[in-house]
């Protein structure tokens, strides 16, 4: 099933993501150099780089991750690769237009976009408010169209429901394989949950979005605050959360290239995909334990699905990396690095998830830079590497070469060393209770600050090496093993 | 004659005919959420007549990249047909609004023709997708919080005052809210009060002057009277 084409639609996916990944971290690095107070930016400035270095990082990764997925899939099945490059120019389209929001028009309601934020006390004008507005709604179609069409593949290829989510094989699994019948590989779980509760998530994002562009048009037009956050955080943190759905395919497929084992689906591995299919949607409850509006009963699904849409799937998942790992003498190169170190970053930025997530420690945590912690950790540690590691194994494997040992150490201490540097501080300064979200932070903020701004730029050099050693390898001839 | 095609045919003559029901008897003051509801059914009607005309059609004949984009854009369009503003009230303006349902049932159906047109399963994702858009609005789109009326219907609200003196109550402002709320309410210490009238009526805004909450101080009885409270909040309402 696969083609040229499919290969040039992951690497245009996977290419923009990175690009986009790599301007959003320099933004990032700008803000934290603003917070120690070694760069002067007007609150205003800040907050209108933090909406767009939020919403830029997130879609750089679900840009990627769809990618890797869109062709992952379609080595199974047929895919129309016009609709690949429709939901493209979506997602580009959306990109353009929150940049157009934030760098003309000052918009500065976080990515997050609360009602009433966007309209109550602006410093910015309303067509700002409208172009974010408009450009969210592009790139959710682009989401729901990339969603539909894995979903349409998925239950074409396997019959339905239950063979997509591979029902049967874990209820009657010897009566299953003694039909000869083989449940989806490990990557098609990625793909159908990310579709099922992509479309989910789309459709709720569209929802929020559209009411309030019509608020915006027609302020006659009343909206719940309470309803749009709950429709605002059910879309925001399930996309956020969805990118490292996206991602982990790589490792399904990328860690076997690496250690020339297969990564088999067994039936823990779809009960646990079950539970991140049915809890992620819900999960986003543990962002409003302090709303003392939001039913009682909402808060304890939220943390039990918090801990039920994560655990499951990364024990199973990681347990199976490590296992693949073990005793294969596996060659460490860049690819499989990234991929073992991204397991890492799923688990550390995991357990700062469900840490926040439980109602004790939420009420102490949530406000503070503990919650950027863990984000951070989970997006830079764990997505980007997975992206990297998937991309690189890919790269290696056709020039049939890996980067020099020292280039490793280069890339290896300044993604992982510099990296940690900056999660660490994020995390030490939540724990001492900094607030998120201020652009001039009480102490210790700045201090804290300032030794992320050092982590920051040391991983951005680290990132940028590994970026040129990438274009290094896809310049190579493609080698005659892998012709 | 096909039977999926009978059903369908069936189910969509019932939608049009309960979307065009109104004008026989004209239902006057349904409040919005009830609203979204009717619309919902409108739509699960003629989504699952869609999905069941595309059923009909033979296997080969389906599947195609635009009906995707039929089947995603549908429920987008009906979100917006369903804005929840004057003009969706059936009693000032009757036929718009059979103009909107005729539309809601026809995007109903694109979305589940469209969809299961292009992937069996489909249909039926994008017909669920545009009820439950319909649904979702049930508790929020166009319904004001409900912790508002319960202010505004307070025993403590004011005493009974004559209309606002917004120049007096501006003069007030600046007397005595401006410290924190910033000169014509642009914000500062306190919350910017540009654009209240979208979060707060006149009474709502009068009952909080009388009874804040904290931080902010309690001014009435005392430094304000009761016409000053409605000067102050004629004020506030007419900040842009």
């Amino acid at each position: 099933m696969q083609s040229r084409a499919g290969a040039r639609v992951m690497w245009i996916y996977l290419g923009t993501g990175i690009a986009i990944f790599a301007l959003m971290t320099l933004a990032g690095i700008l803000l934290r150099a603003a917070q120690a107070g070694w760069i002067p930016v007007d609150p205003g400035t800040f907050y209108s780089i933090l909406s767009l270095h939020g919403v830029g990082m997130i879609v750089a990764m679900a840009i990627a991750g769809l990618g890797t997925l869109w062709y992952l899939v379609r080595r199974e099945m047929d895919l129309d690769e016009r609709i690949a490059y429709l939901a493209y120019g979506f997602f580009i389209a959306g990109v353009v237009s929150a940049i157009i929001s934030v760098v003309p028009g000052r918009y500065g309601s976080l990515w997050t976009m609360l009602y009433p934020l966007p309209f109550v006390g602006t410093y910015w004008p309303s067509w700002a408010t409208g172009a974010w507005l408009i450009g969210n709604a592009l790139v959710m179609l682009g989401f729901m169209l990339w969603c539909a069409q894995i979903l349409g593949a998925l239950l074409e290829k396997y019959g339905g429901v239950r063979g997509m989510l591979a029902i049967d094989y874990v209820f009657a699994k010897r009566a299953f394989t003694e039909a000869g019948r083989k449940p989806p590989p490990p990557a098609m779980f990625a793909a159908a949950i990310t579709a099922f509760d992509g479309f989910i998530t789309g459709t709720v994002g569209l929802v929020i979005g559209t009411a309030l562009l019509v608020h915006l048009i027609d302020p006659s037009v009343a909206i719940d605050p309470l309803w749009a956050k709950n429709l605002t955080y059910l879309f925001g943190h399930s996309i956020a959360n969805l990118t490292m759905y996206m991602a982990v395919a790589g490792v399904y497929v990328g860690l076997p290239m690496c250690t020339k084992r297969a990564y088999h689906t067994s039936p823990q591995l779809a009960v646990a995909w079950w539970a991140t299919l049915l809890f992620v949607i819900i999960a986003y409850f543990h962002h409003l334990y302090m709303d003392f509006a939001q039913m009682q009963w909402m808060q304890f699904v939220g943390e039990i699905a918090s801990y039920l849409a994560a655990i499951p799937v990364v024990v199973v998942t990681v347990y199976g990396g490590v296992m693949l790992v073990h005793r294969s003498g596996m060659r460490w190169s860049l690819g499989s690095m990234f991929l073992y170190g991204g397991m890492i970053g799923w688990v550390v930025g995991g357990i700062g998830a469900v840490l926040d997530a439980t109602i004790p420690a939420n009420i102490d945590l949530h406000n503070t830079l503990w919650v950027p912690a863990h984000f951070h950790t989970y997006l830079l540690e764990g997505v980007l590497l997975f992206t990297l590691g998937w991309a690189f194994v890919n790269l290696e494997q056709r020039a049939d070469t890996v980067s020099s040992l020292m280039l490793r150490w280069l890339v290896g201490l300044g993604m992982f060393g510099g990296g940690a540097l900056f999660v660490f501080s994020f995390y030490i300064a939540g724990a001492a209770g900094v607030p998120r979200r201020y652009a001039v932070e009480p102490a210790p903020g700045p201090l804290w600050a300032s030794v992320a701004t050092v982590g920051a730029i040391v991983f951005f050099i680290g990132f940028a090496i590994c970026v040129f050693e990438g274009v290094r390898l896809a310049s190579l001839p493609k080698s005659d093993v892998t012709a | 004659m096909n039977r999926r095609l009978i059903a369908a045919t069936i189910l969509l003559l019932a939608t049009i005919a309960f979307a065009l029901a109104p004008l026989y008897r004209s239902a006057v003051d349904i409040p919005i959420p009830v609203h979204h509801v009717l619309h919902a059914v409108m739509m699960a009607g003629t989504a699952l007549a869609g999905i069941l005309f595309a059923g009909s059609l033979a296997r080969e004949r389906r599947s195609g990249a635009p009906w995707l984009l039929v089947a995603m854009f549908a429920p987008v369009f009906a979100m917006i047909l369903m804005w929840p503003s004057e003009y969706s009230y059936f009693e000032l303006h009757p036929y718009g609004h059979i103009a909107e349902h005729l539309g809601l049932i026809f995007l109903g159906f694109a979305a589940g023709y469209g969809g299961q047109r292009y992937a069996n399963g489909i249909g039926w994702a994008s017909g669920i997708g545009i009820v439950a858009m319909a649904v979702l609005g049930v508790w929020g789109y166009g319904v004001a919080p409900t912790t508002v009326a319960p202010v505004a219907a307070t025993p403590s609200a004011p005493a009974a005052a004559a209309a606002p003196n917004v120049a007096h109550g501006s003069v007030l402002f600046t007397q005595n809210c401006a410290v924190c709320h910033g000169v014509a309410g642009a914000g500062g210490e306190g919350p910017p009060l540009k654009n209240e009238r979208v979060r707060k009526s006149l009474t709502a805004a009068e009952a909080w002057i009388e009874n804040p909450a904290e931080p902010m101080p309690k001014l009435y009885p005392g430094t304000l009277s009761a016409q000053d409270v409605a000067d102050v909040a004629g004020y506030i309402e007419a900040l842009r």
